[in-house]
């Protein structure tokens, strides 16, 4: 823990205040609700984070892992009367598993045709989840889900029982981005002749990181199923996958931080858009996928690389000016010098 | 002399066309052999054969008396043969050093598990893959530049880098694709230099080249082709008097205008 906080210093520092001042600053509980599903959807952009920004495969169908995970859990706990513990295990592990099953049957393709055999997957999901009546309840869905009550049950327990989990995951990951895994899958998404050269196996590590994603995503849905109390397949559709691409893409597909950030703008935005939905009339419906998609287009036209990269660039290019070059050789000897000791 | 990779009748063809047509030659452990011809002669044809980048269409390569046929690419770092390209590769959103990092891959095993949880074998194998890395980023002129994001930098150092990288693998066998193009003089003589000195610590070099003063400097032997057939095979002087070599090589050396 301690050299994670060396590593990441600031940024984390900054992240676990906000984290953890964040329901304290705000009124009411459904501010705190608000956090939770945040909390919800990051542990999920933090996972396609690593498939798509770091291995650069680009996948369609993360809201359908995230429904596997709910219902998983949400099946288990119901209709078996097993323990939300013993469910959000499952719901991490079922995911993986399909993760690696259909990860495997389309590990040949690449770009087009992999964003169109993970959308497929995406859309049999909700029709099997829909269709399976006699498990899943169908399109009426599933009622009382029991919460998860590890820490008790009030809004503020499950909100830090959540970002609890997030803060392991984006550890977990930004742990793996500076590791030989984690270097691998970024040697793969620039170029696959040269990872293959340096010795890796390219479909292996896609597939690992596609599998991780697809469990990051099903715990984050086992917890939103023992949150929410109820299920049905409406929101394990492409619109949810497409928004957690939007929340990865404006973030900056390269950074854990970039998905993160991306996650809370989003979720903002959605709130901001209610909140306006009630005094604009006009503005009810579907406005978010409108509003997201031109988000999503002015992003990929004007920032390609995301937020969470150009702030780093403008703030490096800052630092530079300030630093006369001399100054900058000696520091980078320095640093050289200190990682050779330690 | 013991052979380290033998070719036996390679040919690889492209639709209808025949690149690579029967080629025969062997690199000796601890040899550079170059590998010249003029344009579209089939050279970076072979050096993708034999880095298992493309397979061969007939013929055999034996590594070490084996046959890499049923050899997938990615294990033949872990064997002992790393390349650079042509038209370099780098990972330009890293920095230089985690470039040479990457290839540590097969020196290392942590599993992604351990990776993500910042095991010890993680971090004992993570410094591990900086100490080497570093090494050689000394070794060929980088070290002040390994925190600099690779895409800054020129060309003359990526090549350099690409070699760091291919190096930090401990190849027996070093396949170099024009290691020299986009070099000047200088940087030219600083490179053949530093082959030299690979080639002392042991590690044999396929050098694909158009530079014929630094081949000529350290090449202890020449294969010549010419559309996909090999013409001519020897010391770097007997190639050079060579009148076969002269007709389909040497005398458009001019025309090629290497700055």
């Amino acid at each position: 823990m301690k050299q994670v906080i060396d590593k990441w210093g600031k940024s984390f520092g900054i992240y676990l205040i906000l984290m953890i001042v964040f329901p304290f600053v705000m009124p009411d509980e459904y501010y705190r609700s608000v956090g939770i599903i945040i909390g919800l959807h990051a542990i999920v952009t933090i996972g396609l984070c690593l498939v798509m920004g770091l291995a650069g495969q680009i996948s369609l169908g993360q809201a359908a892992f995230w429904g596997i995970g709910a219902y998983t859990s949400a099946v288990l706990t119901t209709k078996y009367g097993l323990s939300p513990f013993v469910g959000l295990v499952a719901s991490a592990i079922i995911p993986g598993l399909f993760a690696f099953i259909l990860g495997r049957a389309i590990a040949g393709l690449q770009g087009y045709y992999l964003a169109m055999a993970t959308l497929a997957f995406g859309y049999i999901v909700q029709i099997g989840i829909t269709e399976w009546e006699p498990v899943t309840g169908g399109a009426n869905g599933m009622i009382s889900i029991p919460k998860v009550t590890f820490f008790g049950d009030s809004e503020l327990s499950m909100y830090y029982l959540i970002w609890g989990v997030v803060t392991c995951v984006l550890l977990f990951s930004l742990n793996l981005l500076h590791s030989r895994v984690g270097r691998a899958f970024r040697a793969i998404h620039k170029s696959e002749i040269a990872a293959t050269s340096m010795g890796i196996d390219v479909r292996k590590f896609k597939l690992n990181a596609f599998v991780v994603s697809g469990m990051f995503a099903g715990i984050s849905g086992g917890l939103y199923a023992h949150y929410m109390g109820i299920l049905d397949p409406q929101p394990f559709g492409l619109h949810e996958s497409i928004k957690f691409l939007t929340m990865v893409v404006i973030g900056g597909m390269t950074s854990i931080w970039g998905a993160l950030v991306g996650t809370v703008l989003i979720n903002f935005i959605s709130e901001g858009l209610i909140m306006m939905s009630e005094v604009i009339p006009g503005l009810q419906g579907d406005i978010d996928t409108i509003v997201f998609g031109a988000i999503l287009v002015l992003i990929v036209m004007f920032m390609p690389e995301g937020l969470v990269p150009r702030l780093r660039t403008l703030y490096e290019k800052s630092q530079a000016k300030k630093a006369k070059a001399k100054a900058a050789n000696l520091q980078s000897d320095q640093r050289v010098e200190r990682k050779a000791t330690t | 002399m013991t052979a380290l990779l033998e070719i036996q009748n390679l040919s690889r063809d492209f639709g209808g066309v025949r690149a690579v047509n029967q080629v025969n030659f062997q690199v000796n452990k601890g040899e550079i052999l170059a590998l010249i011809g003029p344009n579209g002669a089939g050279k970076s044809t072979v050096l993708n054969m034999v880095s298992g980048v493309i397979p061969p269409s007939e013929g055999e390569i034996r590594f070490n008396n084996k046959g890499m046929g049923p050899v997938p690419g990615y294990e033949y770092a872990g064997l002992g043969i790393t390349r650079t390209f042509q038209n370099l590769q780098t990972f330009d959103d890293m920095t230089v050093l985690e470039n040479v990092m990457v290839g540590m891959h097969t020196k290392t095993q942590s599993s992604l598990f351990s990776c993500g949880m910042n095991l010890g074998r993680a971090r004992r194998e993570e410094q591990q893959m900086k100490e080497k890395a570093q090494l050689w980023l000394e070794q060929v002129g980088l070290a002040s530049l390994a925190f600099s994001q690779a895409g800054s930098l020129p060309y003359g150092k990526l090549r350099l880098m690409e070699i760091a990288r291919a190096m930090v693998t401990e190849p027996t066998l070093l396949l170099l694709d024009e290691p020299a193009a986009g070099l000047n003089h200088t940087e030219t003589a600083e490179m053949s230099k530093m082959f030299q000195e690979i080639r002392a610590n042991g590690t044999a070099i396929l050098l694909v080249e158009h530079d014929m003063d630094m081949i000529m400097a350290i090449a202890d032997r020449i294969v010549v082709l010419d559309q996909g057939t090999k013409i001519a095979e020897g010391t770097p002087r007997e190639i050079q008097e060579n009148p076969k070599v002269i007709a389909a090589y040497l005398g458009t050396e001019e025309e090629e205008g290497r700055g």
